[in-house]
């Protein structure tokens, strides 16, 4: 009987073996699977970010190995010294609440501290916590530390980048993330063996990029914006430097700005230094924009350059009288000394030109024309920079387009544009008329280093005539030489033209005097200009207009230090 | 006994058969620990990647020592102490519940289970099992021979006594539902042999299945593991977490199996992959047809059991053997049923192929037991039991065994 109880057990067990590992075996070898097999991401490296230093590349942007602690609870042995050991270790970078984390057993991943580094990791693996895991990762680093911070942007926790190029080019510069499926790993996710059943997408790390900001001018003009703030006692400002001959920005820096690797450490400031105002800000550019009237008028035929209008000081337009700031220069006047004395009558004179004598709907049109078609102020430069701003232009068609409204354009009030569009527009006129995009992307750089140039994009040619700018070119070269006597290297060809811009107070609603931006706007250069200047300073507190005593100085700064730093050929 | 038993061959098959099945789970432990060994050492500790193999190679060593004592220490000397043995047993099986709180105690999951020697650990329970078999062999077959079997005050109280005794220490001290179960295959078989009326057995197993489930309920740890088989292995996280780690093995495995050491679950996803789990990983490795084949040998070994008790010598024998058997036939089907998902999971090991020590050691010691008996069976069936029941082997194994008694007294006398 105890014979037949076993056959009778024992075919049971058959049985059911046969139910398990035959007739059911697909359905156990999926679940098996399925527990069995985890995905892994491998990472695709960031690429890194260069600037050039004259001919050469160098880093601002590196990743370093950064490690991120998590934990099973279930494995935990000694909770107590287990938390210790890590708040000794990596206290600064414990997660909240890290020790309630771990001691809740019902998860088997918990993250309890993160940006841990290599020494850091290190230690942690020395002691030998069961239950704790290392996982290891990267982060950004800055060599060059805030320099060109803003441009830069940053990368948040989560491996995206945020503003700046770092978000413009994220995709770029991420990559694409690899997958291996191993079908055979350990209760952990370990993979135990590779086997056929493994699946792998090869990983794509992202693009190393050279930008086309030079380290050492763009350290100048950090410097020298922070020096002409503090003279000017204000705390807003930017300064752009780009090559008129290609669209490439060479510099851009503005204040308040903020430390990428610390941007979650904002200090006294707020949100808003993430953005880069030079893209981001539009405003009313003031008096700069004359150079692009004038530009207009000579280019159109509207204006010859010994043309000569009567400065009567004003000009009434229905109810509303335009006035010039300097009120001893009336009389006769020619082109240039609308530019040598900014004279608002002079830029409306030109606007009924293009009218044919009068400011009517053709001057509009013609003026339009320029600004928004040629000069591209009514669209994107595409500037590589998250957050670019734009805003279209009043058309003539618009009951705002109205005469007053465009009066007022012609020197640079009641339209907003950003300090890309102007200084790309003022690059177009002053270069023989090409329009560049300006750029920040210089190029890619391959496996060994070696950069992949990636050529200028021209936007529109033909933007003035080469006529137009040499007779333009002349004008502000004179304008500036005889506001700012002495204040450039002899033999440099330097022209600029200063932009004091009323702003609207937001408590009256109307444009007050005593809150102004002070713009300048140049270029310098020997036979062709080699380079243009954009300064802006936004709250300077110092008597005089904010243009010339606050943003000209940055100016001259900047320009006599490049001559040099260009190694530029005196002309004469 | 109408046949004057002598001394002959033993059956060397009974020492085949548990060769071959420890040979089997030696090679399986030795394929599954590098990855036992990885899994402890990824939490501190630096064990030689064959540590569960060299172990386990040192507990044959042991186990067979055991096998060659019990086999040539004469059984009188058994029985003459069997009352000492049994008492000592007990006494030692309450050492870790009494020293519960000194390092010499292993307890895990609130079960004190294990003397710990530091090198290595000993479950009194498993001596216990010897000692009982030993103890009730020889005081059933005293009551067969003086015909006082089926008087309830001789021998169903005093046996319900121990075995109560035996409960209370195993189930209810040291929480252990599979070694009690043990005790339970062990006894019913025993009394089965020695000739119980089947009242007085229906009766013990009403009682036993009361005082079982009566001490089910009153521990939350059994009562789980009893709720996991009731409702079967859909708590993946919970207690059924192991069953269903070794349905996944084992139905993974498939007709042929992944083959030695290329299965996966024994990476920390079994648990106790080489002790209770053991037959879920051969499964997995082996597939359908090993797993047949090693049920086919336990079969065989069982059927060679049964043969000795058939053709034993005398009672004492005789209820001996229903003792062997019972241990090893209820730890194998209860271990292979509860990794079949079919009996609930209780925590025995798998005979011979599991890893470990005490239980291994004293299977291998009553095997021993078994091998000694196997030189005094008779030629024939005696007659009372050939009426009774048929012999579990034909006659053409049971001349072989013959054969060589009277090989001793042949002309052809060895030298």
């Amino acid at each position: 009987m105890l014979g037949w109880l076993m056959f009778i057990i024992g075919g049971l067990f058959i049985v059911r073996l046969y139910n398990l590992q035959i007739t059911k075996h697909a359905y156990y070898e999926a679940e098996g699977l399925k527990e069995h097999q985890a995905k892994f991401v491998i990472p695709a490296k960031r690429g890194l970010i260069y600037a050039h230093d004259g001919v050469n590349i160098v880093p601002l942007v590196l990743n370093e190995p950064a490690y991120l602690v998590f934990a099973d609870p279930r494995y935990i042995k000694n909770l107590e010294s287990t938390v210790t050991s890590l708040n000794r270790i990596a206290g600064g970078n414990m997660v909240k609440d890290s020790a309630t984390l771990l001691s809740d057993k019902q998860h088997q991943y918990v993250i309890v501290a993160k940006g841990l580094n290599k020494h850091q990791a290190e230690l942690i693996k020395k002691e030998n916590l069961p239950g704790i895991g290392l996982q290891a990762g990267e982060r950004r680093v800055y060599p060059e530390g805030t320099l060109a911070g803003q441009l830069l942007g940053y990368v948040n926790g989560d491996g995206v980048g945020q503003y700046g190029i770092e978000q413009f080019l994220n995709s770029q510069i991420t990559g694409k993330a690899g997958l291996l499926k191993a079908s055979a790993t350990d209760v952990h996710g370990i993979p135990i063996d590779s086997s056929d059943k493994d699946v792998q997408i090869p990983v794509q790390d992202g693009s190393n990029i050279a930008l086309t900001i030079d380290r050492s001018i763009q350290s100048y003009a950090e410097q020298a914006l922070k020096t002409g703030l503090e003279k000017a006692k204000a705390k807003h400002g930017s300064v752009l430097i780009m090559n008129p001959q290609t669209g490439a920005v060479l510099a851009m820096a503005s204040l308040p700005s903020y430390d990428p690797a610390k941007f979650y450490d904002l200090g006294e400031n707020d949100y808003s230094v993430y953005q880069n105002p030079i893209v981001s800000d539009l405003y009313e550019p003031g008096s700069v924009i004359k150079t692009l009237t004038m530009a207009t008028g000579l280019d159109s035929g509207a204006v010859k350059p010994d043309s000569t209008f009567d400065n009567t000081g004003s000009i009434r337009l229905d109810d509303y009288e335009i006035r010039n700031v300097e009120q001893d220069v009336n009389g006769k006047r020619n082109m240039a000394d609308i530019l040598l004395y900014s004279l608002n009558t002079g830029v409306v004179h030109i606007l009924q030109e293009l009218g044919g004598g009068q400011i009517n709907r053709q001057a509009r049109d013609k003026l339009y024309g320029y600004f928004n078609n040629r000069f591209l102020l009514s669209q994107k430069t595409g500037i590589e920079q998250s957050g670019e701003a734009y805003t279209k232009l009043f058309s003539p068609d618009d009951p705002q387009g109205n005469n007053i409204r465009y009066a007022n354009m012609t020197f640079g009030q009641g339209m907003n544009v950003s300090m890309i569009q102007v200084a790309s527009a003022f690059s177009a006129v002053i270069n023989g008329g090409t329009y560049y995009k300006p750029h920040l992307l210089d190029g890619t750089l391959n496996e060994l280093g070696a950069e992949q140039y990636q050529p200028p994009q021209v936007v529109k040619s033909g933007v003035v005539s080469p006529t137009t700018t040499d007779q333009l070119k002349d004008m502000i070269h004179m304008a500036r030489q005889k506001t700012f006597p002495g204040a450039d290297k002899q033999g440099y060809i330097v022209g600029g033209k200063t932009g004091t811009a009323q702003v609207i107070d937001p408590k009256t609603g109307k444009y007050s005097d005593s809150n102004a931006i002070g713009s300048y706007l140049g270029f310098g250069g020997d036979s062709t200009p080699r380079y243009v200047i954009m300064v802006r300073v936004v709250d300077s507190q110092i008597s005089g207009f904010a243009g010339a005593a606050a943003a000209a100085p940055i100016f001259t700064d900047v320009s006599n230090w490049l001559i040099d730093y260009l190694k530029l050929q005196p002309t004469q | 006994m109408n046949e004057i038993v002598r001394k002959h061959r033993p059956d060397f098959l009974i020492l085949l058969f548990m060769a071959v099945l420890m040979l089997v789970g030696m090679v399986v432990i030795y394929s599954i620990s590098p990855a036992l060994t990885e899994r402890i050492n990824t939490f501190g500790n630096t064990l030689d990647q064959n540590h569960f193999m060299y172990r386990q190679a040192v507990y044959l060593i042991v186990g067979l020592m055991a096998f060659a004592f019990t086999a040539i220490m004469p059984l009188g000397l058994w029985r003459k102490y069997q009352s000492q043995l049994l008492v000592a047993a007990l006494l030692v099986s309450l050492v870790p519940t009494l020293a519960q709180s000194s390092k010499l105690v292993l307890c895990t999951n609130g079960a004190c289970r294990w003397i710990n020697f530091g090198a290595f650990t000993i479950q009194p329970a498993e001596a216990l099992k010897f000692a009982m078999v030993i103890f009730l062999a020889g005081f059933l077959a005293t009551r067969v021979s003086t015909d006082r079997l089926n008087k309830v005050n001789e021998t169903l109280v005093p046996v319900g006594i121990i075995l109560a005794v035996v409960a209370m220490i195993v189930v209810g001290l040291q929480k252990d539902l599979g070694t009690g179960l043990a005790f339970f295959g062990i006894m019913v078989c025993m009394l089965y042999v020695a000739g119980l009326k089947i009242r007085y057995f229906v009766l013990a197993l009403i009682g036993l299945l009361i005082a079982g489930a009566l001490f089910t309920i009153t521990s939350v740890h059994r009562l789980e593991r009893v709720s996991t088989f009731v409702h079967g292995a859909n708590d993946k996280e919970g207690t059924g977490y192991q069953i269903n780690q070794a349905l996944i093995a084992i139905g993974s495995g498939g007709i042929t199996g992944k083959g030695l050491g290329q299965g996966v679950q024994a990476f920390g996803y079994l648990p106790e992959a080489a002790n209770d789990s053991i037959f879920a990983v051969v499964a997995e490795s082996l597939g359908f047809i090993g797993i047949v084949l090693i049920l086919i040998i336990f079969a065989m070994l069982f059927l060679r059991l049964l043969r000795v008790m058939d053709y034993a010598g005398s009672d004492y024998h005789r209820i001996l053997m229903a003792g062997i058997f019972g241990w090893i036939f209820t730890h194998t089907v209860v271990n292979i049923g509860a990794m079949l998902g079919v009996f609930p999971l209780t925590g025995v090991t798998l005979p011979f192929l599991s890893f470990g020590g005490t239980s291994l050691l004293f299977i291998m010691a009553a095997l021993g037991l078994a091998f000694q008996i196997s030189r005094y069976t008779m030629h024939k069936l005696p007659d009372n039991q050939s009426k009774k029941e048929k012999p579990h082997e034909d006659r053409r194994g049971r001349r072989r065994i013959s054969g060589s008694r009277y090989a001793g007294t042949s002309r052809f006398e060895r030298t």
